[in-house]
C-alpha cells in the first residue's frame, strides 16, 4: 500500500457513532446518580437525598440528560410532532417530556414523580442508538470498502516527467506508471511493461490475471510483480469500479415487496401509537382513578414501540448480503431479484460467452478445393462481419491482404453474403444454404461429424456451390460443469438455449451436463423461448447481457454475466463481474440466504411489536423496562443481520 | 402535460431512524413534479426522479420540511 493513501477522509458512519457514544457516557455519569438515589428510596425505603430535595437533585441531573444530550432527538422529536412528520424520536421526546415534567407538578400535584424514569429512559435510549450505530456500520462495512477501493494519486508522464497528481487529474490518454505494489489508479490498457494482477477486490477472482501490452486493466486493482505502463482509457463515473459502486448504491434504495407491509406499517407507526398513548392514559385514569400510575403506563406505551425494527428489518439484511455479493463480484441490481429467487425452477443458459469462452477457433477445415484459397475467400468476407466466429476465421487465416469484396450483407443468425472477383461466396450454416437453395449433400458426413463433437460448422459456397466446410469450436469454461452440475444437484432444471443446431448444441449441453436443449434460435427469439417456458415455472436467464438484453428483461431473474471490463449495468437483476458460472450458483445461494434473513428479521420485529404493545397498554411494564425492550429489538434486528456473513455461500 | 424526466442523487444527513426515511419520501412526494422517491436510512442517500422543471431548491425545501439536510444533489 502507498504511503499517500493512508490520509483518506473519515467515514460518515464513524462520525455518528462518535456522538453517540459522547452522549452515552455523559448520559450514564449523570444517570447513574440518579438510579442510585430512585432505588435506594424505593428497593430500600432508604432516603439517601431527604425529600424534596432528592426530587430536586433528580431534576437537575436529569436536565442535561434530557435537553442537553438529548437536545437532538428532543429537537427532531418535537419537530416531528408539531409538524405532522413523526419519527421515532417524537414518541421518545413525548414520553421523557411528560415523564420529566412529573417530577416537577409533584411539589403542587398529587403525582409521583417519574423525572428519574425519563433521565433512565433518555440514557438505555442513546445506548440503544450508539450499538445500534455500530452494528449498522458494521452492516455496511463491506460496502464503505468498496467505496474507498479507488486510488487517491497517480503517477503519469506529462512532458517526458513522471509526476504524481491526485486521481481527479488524471486526463484520458495519460500514461500511468503503475510499479509493484501499487494500486493501479484507474481503468486503461497497457501500452509496456508485464505484470500480474490482483483483481480480486472488483471481479471476485482470486487467481491473479496476467496482464502484458494490449491488454485491458481495471482501476483499483493492484499490481503485483512487474511495472506496467498504462493509457488510461476510463475516468470518473465511467470506470469498472464507478459503476460497480453505482450499482450497489443504488440497490440500497431499491424496495423489496416484502417490505412494502412493514414500509406501510413505519408510516403510521407513531401518530397510532400516540393515539393509543392517550387513550391507553385516559381509560386508566377513567377506571383507577390513579393519575400517577395512569401517566407511567402511558409512557411505557410510548417507548415500548418501536417502529425502527420494522424499517431496519430488510434494508440491514440487504446491505450485508449485497455487500457480501460485491465482495465477490456478484451485484445485486434489483433488489425483486432476491425475492423471486426462491421461486426459480428453470435456469436457462445462453451458450456462447456463457457456457463457453466466447472466443471460437477454427478447428477443422475440409475442402475441395486449395485450402488457402477456401480460407483467403473466407477471411476477406469475414473480416467485414463482428460475429465472433467471423473473427476466428479472419484470425486462423492471418492474411497479410484481402481480397475486394462488393455488395456484402449479413443475414442475422446465419451467415453473410458477397462478391469476390465476380463470383458470389457465400459463407454460413444449413440455415442459409437451404434458403439459398444450395445443395450440401456430399459434404453431410464431414458436417455432421463436426457437428457431433460439438463444433459449429462454416459451410463456403461459391456460385451456388459448396467448396468446402470450416469447424470451429468455442472451448468451454473452466469450471462451467462444476457449476452446472452444482445446480443439478440443487434439482434446478437447466436449459441451454442457442443459435447453434441441434447436433452441436447437445454435444456440448452433453459435456457441460444440461440435458435440456432448445437450439436453432435466432438471438431475437430467446426472449419468446424464455417466455414459452414460463408457462412451466419462474425462469433465471443466465446471458452475456449484450446480445441477450432482451432474454435477461423477459426472465423473472435476469443474471448478465461481466466480460472483461466492461459491465452491462442495464441488463441483468444480478449482474456477474467474473465471467466464472460458478458465480451464477453463488448468487442463487446469496439471494436465498439474504431473503431467508430479511424474512426472519420482518418475522421479529412485527412479532416483538405485537407482543410488547399489549402488555404495555396492560400495565405491566415499567417504563423503563419498555425503553430496554425497545432498545434490545432493534438491536436483535441489525445483530441478525449482521450473522448473515456466517452463511457459506 | 409530461416534462423531460431527470433522475437525482441526494445525500442526507440527519437520518437515524427508518421513519425518518419514509418521511423524506412523503415529503419528497408531496412536490409537484416529482414522480418517484425513494431514501435509503443506510446509505444516508435517496433518488428522486423529477420533471426537468423541479430545481434543487425545492427538494431541499421537501427534506427540511421532514426535519432534515441534503448535503449533495447530483
Amino acid at each position: 500500500m502507498n504511503e499517500h493513501e493512508h490520509h483518506h477522509e473519515e467515514p460518515i458512519e464513524d462520525d455518528e457513532i462518535k456522538s453517540w457514544k459522547r452522549k452515552l457516557f455523559w448520559s450514564w455519569v449523570l444517570t447513574i446518580p440518579i438510579a442510585i438515589i430512585m432505588l435506594s428510596e424505593r428497593l430500600f425505603g432508604f432516603e439517601l437525598i431527604e425529600m424534596p430535595y432528592s426530587i430536586i437533585t433528580i431534576l437537575v441531573l436529569g436536565f442535561p440528560v434530557l435537553f442537553i444530550f438529548g437536545f437532538e432527538t428532543m429537537k427532531s422529536g418535537m419537530r416531528g410532532l408539531f409538524t405532522f412528520y413523526f419519527n421515532m424520536d417524537s414518541l421518545i421526546a413525548l414520553g421523557t417530556l411528560v415523564a420529566y415534567l412529573t417530577g416537577i407538578f409533584s411539589f403542587t400535584e398529587v403525582v409521583a414523580d417519574y423525572s428519574g424514569v425519563a433521565a433512565m429512559i433518555m440514557a438505555f435510549f442513546t445506548t440503544g442508538k450508539y450499538v445500534e450505530a455500530k452494528a449498522r456500520g458494521r452492516a455496511s462495512a463491506e460496502i464503505r470498502k468498496l467505496l474507498e477501493l479507488g486510488a487517491k494519486n497517480a503517477t503519469v508522464i506529462r512532458d517526458g516527467n513522471e509526476i504524481e497528481i491526485p486521481i481527479e487529474e488524471v486526463k484520458l490518454g495519460d500514461v500511468m506508471i503503475v510499479k509493484p505494489g501499487e494500486k493501479i489508479p484507474t481503468d486503461g490498457i497497457v501500452v509496456k511493461g508485464e505484470s500480474s494482477v490482483d483483481e480480486s477486490m472488483v471481479t471476485g477472482e482470486s487467481l491473479p490475471v496476467e496482464k502484458s501490452k494490449g491488454k485491458t486493466v481495471i482501476g483499483a486493482t493492484i499490481n503485483q510483480d512487474g511495472i506496467l505502463y498504462v493509457k488510461t482509457t476510463k475516468i470518473g463515473k465511467d470506470t469498472f469500479l464507478s459503476h460497480i459502486i453505482e450499482l450497489v448504491e443504488q440497490t440500497q434504495s431499491e424496495k423489496i415487496p416484502i417490505q412494502r407491509l412493514a414500509d406501510k406499517i413505519t408510516s403510521v407507526f407513531v401518530p397510532i401509537i400516540l393515539v393509543l398513548a392517550v387513550l391507553t392514559f385516559l381509560n386508566w385514569w377513567f377506571f383507577s382513578g390513579d393519575l400517577s400510575r395512569s401517566i407511567g403506563v402511558g409512557v411505557a406505551v410510548l417507548v415500548i414501540a418501536c417502529p425502527c425494527a420494522l424499517g431496519l428489518a430488510t434494508p440491514t439484511a440487504l446491505m450485508v448480503g449485497s455487500g457480501m455479493g460485491a465482495k465477490k463480484g456478484i451485484l445485486i441490481r434489483k433488489g425483486e431479484a432476491i425475492q423471486t429467487m426462491k421461486e426459480i425452477k428453470i435456469v436457462v443458459f445462453d451458450k456462447t460467452g456463457t457456457i463457453t469462452k466466447g472466443k471460437p477457433e477454427v478447428t477443422d477445415i475440409y475442402s475441395k478445393v486449395k485450402e488457402n484459397y477456401l480460407l483467403e475467400i473466407s477471411a476477406s468476407l469475414e473480416k467485414l462481419s463482428e460475429h465472433p466466429i467471423a473473427h476466428a476465421i479472419v484470425t486462423k487465416a492471418a492474411l497479410k491482404k484481402y481480397k475486394k469484396v462488393t455488395g456484402f450483407s449479413i443475414v442475422r443468425g446465419k451467415g453473410v453474403i458477397g462478391k469476390i472477383s465476380g463470383k458470389e461466396i457465400l459463407i454460413g450454416n444449413r440455415a442459409l444454404m437451404n434458403d439459398k437453395k444450395i445443395k450440401y449433400s456430399s459434404f453431410e458426413d464431414e458436417i455432421s461429424g463436426f457437428e457431433s463433437s460439438g463444433k459449429t460448422v462454416m459451410i463456403v459456397a461459391e456460385n451456388k456451390k459448396v467448396i468446402g466446410v470450416i469447424a470451429v469450436a468455442d472451448a468451454i469454461k473452466e469450471d462451467s460443469i462444476e457449476a452446472i452440475n452444482k445446480l443439478n444437484t440443487q434439482r434446478y432444471r437447466t436449459v441451454m438455449i442457442t443459435g447453434d443446431n441441434e447436433r452441436t448444441a447437445m454435444a456440448i449441453a452433453k459435456q457441460v451436463g444440461i440435458s435440456e436443449v432448445i437450439a436453432g434460435v435466432l438471438p431475437e427469439d430467446k426472449a419468446k423461448k424464455v417466455l414459452e417456458l414460463q408457462n412451466q415455472g419462474m425462469v433465471a436467464f443466465i446471458g452475456d447481457g449484450i446480445n441477450d438484453a432482451p432474454a435477461l428483461k423477459q426472465s423473472n431473474v435476469g443474471i448478465a454475466m461481466g466480460t472483461g471490463t466492461d459491465i452491462a449495468i442495464e441488463a441483468g437483476d444480478i449482474v456477474l463481474a467474473r465471467g466464472s458460472l460458478l458465480g451464477v450458483v453463488e448468487a442463487i445461494n446469496l439471494s436465498k440466504a439474504t431473503f431467508k434473513k430479511i424474512k426472519q428479521n420482518l418475522f421479529w420485529a412485527f412479532a416483538y411489536n405485537i407482543i410488547a404493545i399489549p402488555l404495555a397498554v396492560a400495565g405491566v411494564l415499567h417504563p423503563v423496562i419498555a425503553e430496554i425492550a425497545m432498545a434490545l429489538s432493534s438491536i436483535t434486528v441489525v445483530t441478525n443481520a449482521n450473522l448473515l456473513r456466517r452463511k457459506k455461500i | 402535460m409530461v416534462g423531460k424526466m431527470k433522475k437525482l442523487k441526494i445525500s442526507i444527513e440527519g437520518m437515524h431512524c427508518s421513519s425518518c426515511a419514509s418521511n423524506i419520501e412523503r415529503s419528497l412526494k408531496k412536490v409537484s413534479g416529482i414522480k418517484e422517491a425513494s431514501v435509503s436510512l443506510m446509505m444516508k442517500k435517496g433518488t428522486v426522479e423529477a420533471e426537468d422543471n423541479v430545481n434543487d431548491d425545492e427538494i431541499k425545501k421537501a427534506v427540511a420540511r421532514a426535519g432534515y439536510k441534503v448535503s449533495k444533489i447530483e
